[in-house]
């Protein structure tokens, strides 16, 4: 099934230059697509259009089968919950627990139930030491936590994250991207992340590429990766395993794998046969 | 040497009860024209080490010398200001600090601070705003219009316009895109090779690190570890394993290639090395 559906789209700053420019792709339920693309490619501009941050000039976006416009934007809004890059700028409440209880406020959940609530996502995401402490005190992997929770707490049905992990330390980022890969397996969440890091590019379903407003490719992952001549073009990081199958080539050895231990493997083989 | 640390430690909220021992008792030794990285788990103590190294903190017992300054704890030094023209101090995500109504007003401010002629500081800083790449026809913009990259190398350029002999970055590439990120640690190797500034970088990207580095200091909670040469450094399992260091690509593909049999000989620094030695080990 269909959770998002986006036809068309087209949307500018500036009237001159197109940050979307007449973009058009599907997103599974329960998938995990990334957006990949520089600074200025248009990627950002495309997540806070399907948030409903911005307007699109034309074109529509269909989520859950509900067209997102004015009329509609508070019911879809309760579908989806963003988590931005910077983690100092997404703080509202004086404690983690105040801070989780915004959102749930803001949507009305009664006062009873909301307890339960904040226990439930904060242990789910690794947080009850926390409850109490200020978020301007935690780490930069534990307030991103603490968003994700916020986030988590409102149910919905897509999570869009916004280089959520890159302002992290690599422990930081590792654990992020565990809690992301998890909330896509367990519970079905349907996953949108803008990111550089290719690592979490691999770990996903489906990798979108921005280029100049407009998408270059979507395909699986590994099937990206395979184009290293086009990402480099676009001023996209090749992995290193095909970056060593470029090297070794230059060097006049082919090898046919494409991960580092299948290579290791073949020249071990040649070395051996010679 | 340009820096040197005596025994060094710095205490947060010295003589009360939330006292904290973020440095304890440092000794390190840093040469000048070198590049330098500093690594280490967050809270092991590397921002507050750099944040002496342009008096922004002083310390709590112990003695530092950069250059001709010293300090000593419990004791005045004089001339702090001078010593903050001749270190400059990236900050992490320093974008955030731009402030001027225009790109060329925010870079001539820094020398301006220290008393050139709005002329001269004027001059700096073209010439500053050219090194980093930012053309000029964006000089009378805003600095708030540009991307987070260009905001980056605007920040950089305030700090280079001030032209000091010691450069410290703290984690200089964090959140910037793939191409963002090399452009600026490019332009440091260009700054380095070219100027002979010495360079301090504060990083968790052990493959920048690996491919750039002169030397690695390894610090954890409070402590320097060890220093050592980037290629020996990531070269010692042991230690390596023992505080949890992420290898660089190139070193973990290294290990595996040893661990299944090959020699490789030599360094194999950089990947073009290393296929190079490959071949030859597999047509010997």
């Amino acid at each position: 099934m269909k959770i998002i559906e986006v036809k068309n789209l087209v949307y500018s700053y500036d009237n001159k230059k197109m940050a979307a420019n007449d973009i058009s792709f599907e997103i599974e339920k329960g998938s995990y697509t990334t957006i990949i693309g520089h600074n200025g490619s248009g990627k950002s501009t495309l997540a806070k259009l399907m948030a409903g941050l911005l307007e699109a000039k034309s074109g529509e976006i269909l989520i859950d089968g509900i067209k997102l416009n004015e009329e509609n934007i508070q019911s879809i809004r309760n579908k989806m919950a963003i988590v931005f890059q910077n983690p100092d700028n997404q703080f509202i409440g004086s404690t983690v627990k105040d801070d989780i209880a915004f959102g749930l406020e803001n949507h009305q959940v009664p006062g009873n139930q909301m307890e339960a609530i904040i226990l439930e996502y904060a242990h789910k995401i690794g947080l009850d030491a926390f409850m109490d402490k200020e978020p301007s005190n935690l780490s930069g992997g534990q307030k991103q936590r603490v968003a994700i929770a916020g986030a988590l707490a409102m149910g919905p049905d897509i999570i869009i994250f916004d280089e959520a992990t890159s302002m992290l330390d690599p422990k930081g980022k590792r654990d992020i991207k565990k809690i992301m890969s998890d909330l896509h397996k367990e519970k079905n969440i349907t996953i949108i992340s803008i990111t550089h890091d290719i690592e979490e590019v691999l770990q996903a379903d489906n990798c979108i590429v921005m280029n100049a407003g407009k998408i270059l490719m979507i395909d699986k992952p590994s099937k990206i990766f395979e184009k290293s001549e086009e990402l480099r073009k676009v001023g996209l990081e090749v992995p290193f395993s095909a970056l060593v199958k470029e090297a070794l080539k230059k060097e006049g050895l082919k090898v046919k794998s494409d991960d580092l231990e299948g290579m290791v493997k073949e020249l071990w083989q040649l070395h051996s046969n010679h | 040497m340009a820096i040197t640390f005596k025994s060094l430690s710095y205490i947060y909220d010295k003589g009360t009860p939330f006292a904290h021992v973020a440095l304890d008792k440092i000794d390190l030794s840093l040469e000048e024209g070198k590049v330098t990285a500093l690594i280490g788990e967050t809270g092991s103590g590397k921002s507050t080490l750099v944040e002496h190294l342009n008096a922004l903190l002083l310390p709590s017992e112990g003695e530092l010398e950069i250059l001709d300054y010293k300090m000593v704890a419990g004791h005045k030094t004089k001339g702090l200001k001078m010593l903050r023209k001749k270190v400059g101090l990236v900050f992490q995500f320093s974008e955030y600090q731009l402030f001027e109504e225009t790109i060329l007003k925010d870079v001539a401010f820094g020398p301006m601070n220290f008393g050139v002629t709005p002329e001269e500081a004027q001059k700096k800083a073209v010439k500053a705003l050219k090194l980093v790449g930012i053309s000029e026809d964006l000089f009378n913009n805003s600095p708030l219009d540009l991307s987070g990259g260009q905001k980056r190398r605007v920040a950089i350029a305030g700090i280079l316009a001030i032209e000091p002999d010691i450069i410290v970055l703290d984690e200089p590439t964090a959140g910037l895109d793939p191409k963002g990120a090399q452009d600026i640690i490019s332009l440091f190797m260009k700054i380095n090779r070219q100027y002979g500034k010495t360079i301090i970088i504060v990083s968790h990207d052990n493959d920048m690190v690996y491919n750039y580095a002169d030397e690695v200091v390894l610090m954890s909670k409070g402590h320097v570890v060890t220093k050592k040469e980037t290629v020996e450094f990531f070269d010692d399992d042991a230690l390596l394993d023992e505080y949890g260091i992420l290898r660089p690509q190139i070193v973990m593909f290294k290990k595996m290639l040893k661990d299944i049999g090959f020699k490789l000989k030599g360094e194999n620094r950089t990947l073009e090395d290393l296929s190079k030695t490959i071949v030859k080990e597999v047509r010997r």
